[in-house]
């Protein structure tokens, strides 16, 4: 790795049985692709969990001063990003672009080149990107698709921000030979039929799931929720978010604005300060993370709002299954 | 670098005037930008006000597009940031980003009666309108106001009520009976339908609680007006102000962005979530 010195580099690291994206500092570290999927999706590298805004302080004479405190300006690569994950930034792209561009977000995704690797199997038994228009190999998102082939990878460049990396790394790789570019094809074939969750054709849920706004299904699917937000924290697309002022000192006043990640799941989400709650219980919330994903945001960005990772099936501590939802919408009422 | 959307402009506070005091105190604030104002904004719209240390909320502006020395906003103390605005004195400093969310289409009433229907601190936003309509008198038909609150206390512009009088009918109304009231007793629904203002060549526009705004789109309904004659204004809790995070949606709509401003016609078709 030494090679991309002038990036700073992201990686899959394994901590205790978990794997998480972590910085490389030491550029003698073996990056080791040999992993599922991380536990918290490559997102909080391009939109971090906690971020600074800005800064205010007032001086002696009591005037008051803003600064802007944005990203580094250091460029990075993210290696190994699964597909779902690269497909759910070029998602979340949407949402921070548009009238109003969020200067935090494309300061960092603009310096980003992310390499992805593509899934031979899947990577978690929850694994349903077919169904949500991707695939174990999609490079949507990506800069570097990279193909596992048993004693060496296979890398295809998809944007300049890829060949550039390529150029930078070269001597790491060689010139593929026809039987490799075959060998990938074979795999990618093979790794399609290995996705074992799927629903065929969900094409039509955005408008079942608008006739089933008043539904009791929603009461009923969100009876067992503890609203711990793990759906949405770990989901690669979710974007919502909070902005709070934290202070360190109030006189002389000295403080941070800052954004961190929040949840339509929790209730004083969308709670007014007269204590009224348009989205007052665990149905609504369902249904609001539902709609979001594959109703408001198909009809915004013609995408659903899922990229299949199956992380919110895995982790969510009282089972409730996005698939087995959606199976249900699907089928409801027929 | 583009503009940075999240830093707010620094504005000095240059008036305040206390409307409403109580357990529900309401405050007027004038502020200037400290720097070059180039602060354009159309009526109805709103801007995401901070106070340094509590954080930022959105409040409509209550003045008019046509008044360039100040912006002004009409506040009900309530959460965190606006308990710290009623605290705040002439020369303290808020930050201001904005304008956000659509605004009335004060262009498309042209030639048109406009009747203001409000309750409580659901003048402010209307206040705007209705002071670019009196200033431009002649673009519009008849002007009326129909405003109420709980108590006469709870009214706001109490002096600026009393000068409009002459400019335009104003029917005031407080929800129960009380010593030396002499116009109207109950809600302002009731009130709307007393007056009976005609759907003929107008439009309403109606702010308030949102249990008053259900009410008088009712009695609007009543008194026959169209749905697409009749405009009102939406809230929920925001954060960012454009569209990003994800809190303040009706079905696709982003309020703070796509709102707050609505016709009937097109709240009706939305999800009832507010």
């Amino acid at each position: 790795m030494k090679k991309l010195g002038s990036y700073k580099l992201y990686a899959p690291r394994k901590d205790e049985d978990i794997w998480n994206y972590e910085t490389i500092e030491d550029s003698e570290t073996l990056v080791d692709l040999d992993y599922q999927n991380t536990i918290v999706a490559p997102k909080k590298i391009i939109f971090p969990q906690r971020e600074i805004f800005l800064e205010f302080s007032t001086s002696n004479d009591n005037s008051l001063e803003i600064r802007e405190v944005l990203p580094d300006d250091k460029p990075v690569v993210i290696i190994g990003l699964r597909p779902c994950d690269g497909r759910a930034l070029a998602l979340m792209d949407k949402v921070f672009s548009g009238e109003f561009k969020d200067t935090y977000y494309w300061k960092r995704r603009d310096q980003a080149t992310l390499v992805g690797l593509a899934c031979n199997t899947p990577p978690s038994a929850n694994c349903f990107c077919l169904t949500v228009d991707g695939s174990p190999h999609s490079k949507e998102g990506l800069d570097i698709l990279l193909t596992d082939l048993g004693d060496k990878f296979y890398a295809e460049s998809l944007t300049e921000k890829g060949d550039k990396l390529l150029g930078e790394a070269k001597g790491l790789f060689q010139d593929p030979k026809p039987e490799d570019k075959k060998e990938v094809k074979k795999i990618q074939a093979e790794s399609d039929e290995k996705i074992s969750r799927q629903i065929k054709n969900i094409k039509n849920i955005s408008a079942k799931l608008k006739e089933m706004f008043d539904s009791p299904f929603w009461d009923e699917e969100s009876m067992f929720c503890i609203r711990c937000g793990i759906c949405t924290y770990l989901c690669p697309t979710c974007h919502c978010f909070d902005i709070n002022d934290e202070v360190a000192s109030s006189s002389p006043l000295k403080g941070k604005r800052v954004r961190t990640w929040d949840t339509c799941q929790f209730p004083d989400f969308t709670m007014h300060s007269s204590g009224h709650n348009p989205r007052p219980d665990k149905a609504s919330r369902l249904r609001q993370r539902m709609f979001h994903k594959f109703q408001y945001f198909v009809e915004l960005y013609q995408n659903f709002q899922c990229t299949g990772c199956g992380r919110c099936i895995s982790y969510c501590p009282v089972g409730i299954d996005i698939i087995k939802v959606l199976d249900k919408v699907k089928d409801y009422g027929a | 670098m583009e503009h940075n959307v999240y830093i707010p402009k620094l504005a000095k506070i240059i008036q305040i005037k206390e409307e409403v005091d109580g357990a529900r105190p309401i405050k007027t604030f004038r502020t200037t930008f400290l720097n070059n104002n180039d602060f354009v904004f159309r009526c109805g719209q709103c801007v995401m006000l901070s106070v340094f240390g509590k954080g930022e909320a959105m409040i409509s502006i209550s003045s008019s597009p046509v008044v360039k020395d100040y912006l002004q906003f009409s506040i009900l103390k309530m959460g965190r940031v606006t308990s710290a605005l009623h605290e705040m004195e002439i020369g303290d400093l808020v930050g201001i980003r904005g304008p956000y969310g659509n605004g009335f289409p004060v262009e498309d009433w042209k030639g048109k009666n406009i009747i203001f229907i409000g309750g409580g601190i659901g003048l402010a936003p209307i206040w705007s309108v209705l002071q670019t309509s009196l200033n431009n008198k002649d673009n519009y038909g008849d002007l009326m106001l129909i405003y109420g609150a709980r108590t006469s206390k709870d009214l706001v512009f109490k002096g600026e009520l009393k000068d409009l009088r002459n400019k335009m009918p104003v029917h005031l109304s407080v929800d129960v009976e009380e010593p030396g009231w002499t116009e109207f007793v109950g809600f302002v629904p009731q009130n709307v339908l007393d007056k009976k203002p005609s759907p003929q060549n107008a439009i309403a526009i109606t702010c308030g609680p949102p249990i008053m705004i259900k009410f008088v789109i009712k009695a609007l309904k009543d008194l026959r007006f169209e749905d697409e004659q009749i405009y009102t204004t939406v809230e929920n809790k925001m954060k960012c102000g454009i569209g990003k995070c994800g809190r303040c949606n009706i079905g696709l709509h982003y309020v703070c962005k796509d709102g707050p401003v609505y016709s009937w016609a097109e709240l009706k078709k939305l999800p009832q979530e507010y």
